[in-house]
């Protein structure tokens, strides 16, 4: 799933949520750290690499960006599999995308179980006027499902980076320990006090390590 | 193909240096987060750096344009295009570099800046004349050739890979079909030619010096193999993938009519499809997976839309995936399935990467989209063009309910607001809906009413009159007249309602839409068939064409409706019908795959003798089996050529069916074509003549027959007819079909099912010529029941062979010889013998069956059951006397068979007899 080449390692990260909901902006605001989508040297945002080398851990990003469509919706697990990473994002200011979010956690957890980090955006803030998904309820819902939550907005260019920073943290967090129990099992030594914290909340029947 | 360069930055001597010996500068720069930019390490000539060289290569974004223009700290202006940066030189030109990459680096303390890796420094004096090969992109087969003969210096490394494919080739002549041995296989051939490559000398130190160039090695080796092996392996891969391929046209064919708005695309994104299909269909045509790539690669970003400033857009996801699969749909190409498993499977230079790179995304794009078109979540447009703007989702629940309010408007309402019953749209909907008799009466009162118009032009009044006094029940005429003053009123209140009544355009079967499509045709569309029943009976035109000359019945049969596609055809729809394409019915159900509305018309034609051209071709001159080829469909062209579909036509293209084969299963189909109907196709009748009369022997049982068959001598084709004939006859047979069988041979099957069985199958005596046996033979067929296959089988071998006692019956009434022989001189009785078919055994014996007939091997029937262990076939042929002296051609009797295979049970039985036959 994820190999190291050159040092570097690659995470393949999909971008999942209805449509209308500004998954595409919140990608190019990372790549190419403009909301205006003027200058861009690449014609279409369906799929963006990005190096990023995190205290000296490099790290290549492949961020593919996906229809939301509810007519697409079945294509879902050919787009999602073999990721190491997904965000889900929703529109604070629909109700029936961030539905949709819960939607796509149970069928990640699913067909993934805890192979793949969890990441849920709630975008638009700029609009936190019109909101009707309440704070409260994304955030205990977030920690329930195990996945983190941030307040992100394309437009004011709030919260993208920390969003991306905070994933591909988790998901080398998760490498590392994956290959430590995979290091540990070939020893035949059963470590079993030493999970993540973050994702022990839901579907611990998949970590039994 | 993304041959993007890459080097660990921070092992980097320019920037280590940076980091440690100007900790300062560095600290200063991050704080301000200028832009650090790195040569990337093989142009760095020195490993001494001064501070100059240093702050050349710290950019500090400009105020005004800080995405595009910057400062250098040695005050130089530099602007970024494109990922070429450009610093002014006070002398000559410009200095040019490109980026090579960006990498966004964050410290423990969550400071964040971004280097840039360059190609050549950003000084005139340092450049290098290092060679650059670390950006080579690869981009077709030519560069890969090119990349391999140049670093190679030599043809040497391309030679040694052709020898290994040829020495593949010749060790595997018969490839894999299934997809994981043929991919294992040719993977272990990668292997092989990239070890040979990698001896070179040149090739390894470049590869071992930057692992882009081995990347690039890795890839043109794959390249160059593909490209010398496609051919071999693709029709494997799409033989593997027959299946999935016909399933995938099937959906493809039936929807290939739906258009750009049916897709929810935006319409500032027509204007690219064009283009962008036209690249995209030439993917067939690339060799390497690699071309394929590029050239999927470039049908995307052919796609793009501009702004009403000129700008380029940026496109998502959700605008390129229904565009992506409109072109699939569109591109008109056989074997996407196949073209995809080539692509996931056959990438072997980046095997074991990350499946998260561009490729990948391709390739999963392209998935997605096929996986898209097969779920069937897209069925094309439901409707004709003609209303599709009247789009409501009129279901059958809210139908009734739109009736009871319609009917409460009625009863309220006069007539002079326009009644949803004038609009054909809503006739048109109500036969969606299958509202059989809403239908029917709206229709019939509207024919009414206008009959009604057309007998009494001139003098509205009398209709008026007449309505009243005749015509109690058509309300909506007589509404009117109710509603004037006075039946004679003159006012013009009352001119004006009757006026109205004369503008009323009320829709019949025969008005059309904007399309020319009648009540039939959406009725034939829709699969209506107690619609398309109604219709009829109520005289519509049956072979009413639209305007694009399409008949009910190519609706019917493009839509795969079997049941209303037989009603057209029992009520006479015309089945030779061409529309502007000069399609046939039976090309448009072959090209959507519906192999039962196939069936229906060739089956129909040949029951009710209605002469149907299969080999007929369209515009393009493709016959139905041409068509069948092309998108894969088995089972269809199975069916067309045993129905004498001819696959050696050629098109308009000069291709012919073979051609269009992209399979070797549907190839095997073509082939099929019984092979050697196909030599007779070449031999003139003269030759067959020759032959005939020169050969004696019983071997040339079939060309006897074939000659006797066309007795005049003229048309081979005859012969061939008779041949298929034959061959259908047979194969019938041994499915076990008898009416089937029956019906071929012209023979009357019912007359055989006589009401108490028993009687019929035995006739008083062989020669008895009572009532009831007299109108048995009389019964009897002209067809000659004696004819035979290429290897000498009559109807009554294979009737033996497959124990079907009720139909040797109706054969040996019918004057079948049971003493016929085939090539190996075998008569029905062997076969019998052989299959232990006991029924069968007694009953041709019964009939004069010679029970020691010997065959080319010498062998009698009870040889034959002593061989194979029959012991029912051994103990009847034994209770009809055989002679069991006999010797075969290795001088055995039957017993010593017998022995041989320590059959115990037909060795007592023999003894039995022959003890018996000594006795007596």
């Amino acid at each position: 799933m994820t190999t190291t080449t050159g040092g570097a390692r690659n995470f393949k990260v999909v971008l999942l949520g209805d449509g209308c909901v500004g998954k595409t902006s919140l990608l190019l605001r990372y790549i190419e750290d403009k909301f205006n989508e003027k200058h861009l040297t690449t014609l279409q945002a369906t799929f963006l690499n990005k190096r990023l080398n995190i205290n000296g851990n490099r790290v290549n990003l492949s961020i593919w960006d996906t229809a939301g469509q509810e007519k697409f919706h079945a294509l879902g697990p050919i787009y999602y599999r073999n990721s190491n990473g997904a965000i889900l994002v929703y529109d604070i200011t629909d109700e029936d995308s961030f539905r949709k979010v819960k939607n796509w956690v149970k069928e990640l957890k699913k067909m993934l179980g805890s192979d793949i980090n969890l990441v849920i955006a709630g975008n638009k803030i700029d609009l936190e006027h019109e909101r009707t998904v309440s704070l409260e309820e994304a955030e205990s819902y977030a920690k329930l499902v195990g996945a983190k939550h941030y307040y992100t907005s394309a437009k004011l260019n709030q919260g993208v980076e920390e969003l991306f920073l905070d994933l591909t943290r988790e998901m080398l967090e998760r490498q590392e320990h994956n290959t430590q129990t995979e290091v540990n099992r070939t020893s035949q030594v059963v470590v079993v006090d030493d999970e993540v914290p973050v994702q022990s909340t839901c579907c611990s029947g998949h970590r039994s390590s | 193909m993304d041959g993007t360069y890459d080097e660990i930055v921070s092992e980097n001597p320019f920037f280590l240096e940076l980091k440690n010996e100007y900790a300062n500068l560095f600290q200063h720069c991050l704080s301000e987060s200028w832009i650090i930019c790195v040569p990337r390490i093989g142009s760095l000539t020195s490993r001494v750096f001064t501070v100059e060289d240093f702050c050349a290569h710290l950019l500090v974004p400009s105020d005004e344009l800080p995405e595009t223009h910057f400062n250098t700290l040695t005050e130089k202006q530099v602007t970024v295009m494109n990922k070429v940066i450009t610093v002014e030189v006070s002398k000559g030109l410009p200095l040019q570099s490109h980026i090579l990459f960006e990498e966004t680096f964050y410290t423990e303390d969550f400071m964040k800046y971004k280097v840039w890796c360059i190609e050549s420094p950003l000084e005139p004096t340092k450049t290098t004349d290092d060679a650059v090969v670390s950006k080579e992109y690869l981009s077709g087969i030519n560069d890969c050739i090119d990349l391999l003969w140049t670093q190679a210096a030599g043809r040497q490394v391309l030679d040694n890979i052709e020898q290994n494919v040829e020495t593949f080739l010749k060790k595997h002549s018969n490839l894999p079909v299934a997809i994981g041995p043929l991919r294992d296989t040719v993977s272990e051939l990668y292997t092989q030619c990239l070890q040979v490559t990698l001896q070179n000398r040149r090739l390894r130190d470049k590869s071992k010096s930057c692992k882009q160039v081995l990347e690039n090695i890795k890839l043109s080796v794959e390249s160059y193999m593909q490209h010398l092996l496609f051919d071999s392996i693709f029709k494997s891969i799409c033989t593997s993938c027959a299946y999935e391929d016909a399933h995938l046209n099937k959906k493809i064919r039936n929807m290939c009519d739906i258009q750009l708005r049916d897709l929810d695309i935006k319409k500032d994104l027509y204007h690219t499809v064009p283009k962008a299909k036209q690249i995209l269909s030439k993917i067939d045509t690339y060799n390497t997976v690699l071309e394929k790539l590029v050239c999927l690669k470039q049908a995307l970003n052919s796609i793009n839309k501009i702004d009403s400033s000129n700008n380029v857009v940026l496109l998502t996801a959700d605008d390129l995936l229904p565009v992506f699969v409109f072109l699939v749909i569109k591109s008109g190409l056989p074997n996407w399935f196949s073209q995809l498993t080539y692509m996931k499977e056959f990438r072997f230079s980046s095997a074991g990467k990350c499946d998260g790179d561009e490729s990948a995304f391709l390739i999963t794009t392209l998935e997605a989209v096929i996986g898209h078109i097969q779920s069937g979540a897209l069925t094309g447009p439901p409707d004709p063009e003609a209303y599709y703007y009247y789009e409501s989702n009129l279901t059958e629940e809210n139908l009734s309910c739109k009736q009871r309010k319609s009917s409460l408007t009625e009863s309220i309402s006069t007539s002079d607001t326009y009644n949803k019953e004038e609009n054909l749209e809503y006739i048109f909907e109500l036969i969606k809906a299958n509202q059989c008799e809403q239908v029917q009466t709206i229709l019939q009162k509207n024919q009414k009413h206008l009959q009604n118009l057309q007998n009494n032009e001139d003098n509205v009044l009398k209709i008026s009159l007449d309505d009243l006094s005749n015509d109690e029940d058509d309300d909506s005429d007589l509404e009117i007249y109710h509603k004037l003053c006075h039946p004679l009123c003159n006012c013009k209140k009352c001119k004006c309602k009757i006026s109205k009544n004369l503008l009323k355009t009320c829709p019949t079967m025969t008005s059309r839409d904007s399309h020319g499509l009648t009540a039939l045709h959406v009725a034939s569309i829709h699969g209506k068939a107690t619609i398309v029943e109604t219709l009829l009976e109520m005289g519509s035109e049956i072979n009413a064409t639209d305007l694009n000359e399409c008949s009910a019945l190519h609706y019917a049969s493009s839509r795969g409706h079997q049941n209303v596609l037989l009603l057209l055809l029992h009520s006479g729809a015309n089945i030779n019908q061409k529309n502007i394409d000069k399609n046939t019915p039976l090309h448009l159900a072959v090209n959507n795959g519906h192999l039962h509305c196939v069936k229906a018309i060739i089956y129909f034609a040949e029951h009710s003798g209605r002469k149907i051209n299969i080999n007929c071709a369209n515009e393009s001159g493709n016959t139905p089996l041409h068509l069948a080829s092309k998108w894969g469909y088995e089972g269809i062209a199975r069916l067309l050529i045993e129905h004498g579909s001819e696959p050696s036509l050629q098109n308009s293209y000069h291709k012919t069916a073979f051609d269009y084969a992209h399979n070797l299963r549907i190839l095997q189909v073509l082939k099929s074509c019984t092979p050697n109907l196909f030599e007779y196709i070449h031999i003139t009748s003269s030759e067959v003549k020759k032959i005939s009369c020169e050969s004696e022997k019983p071997t040339s049982l079939k060309l006897q027959n074939l000659t006797l068959k066309c007795s005049d001598t003229n048309d081979a084709l005859k012969t061939i007819e008779n041949l298929k004939l034959i061959e259908r006859i047979l194969r019938a047979i041994s499915y076990g079909d008898v009416k089937l069988a029956c019906f071929y041979m012209n023979i009357d099957y019912s007359a055989f099912i006589a009401p108490d069985k028993e009687k019929r199958n035995s006739l008083c005596h062989p020669l008895c010529e009572c009532q009831y046996c007299k109108r048995k033979t009389e019964s009897c067929t002209d067809f000659d029941v004696n004819v035979c296959d290429s290897n000498g089988f009559t109807a009554l071998h294979y009737a033996a062979r497959y124990g079907l006692d009720e139909f040797c019956n109706i054969l040996i009434f019918n004057r079948a010889n049971v003493n016929c022989r085939n090539k190996k001189a075998q008569t029905p009785l062997h076969l019998a013998a052989i299959n232990n078919k006991t029924v069968v055994i007694r009953l041709l014996l019964d009939n004069g069956a010679n029970i020691n007939a010997i065959d080319v091997a010498r062998n009698t029937p009870l040889h034959d059951a002593s061989e194979t262990g029959n012991i029912g076939a051994a103990k009847i042929l034994l209770s009809y006397n055989p002679d069991i002296t006999l010797l075969n051609a290795t001088e055995k009797t039957a017993l010593a068979v017998a022995k041989d295979k320590v059959h115990l049970t037909i060795i007592d039985l023999i003894d039995n007899y022959a003890n018996k036959y000594a006795n007596t």
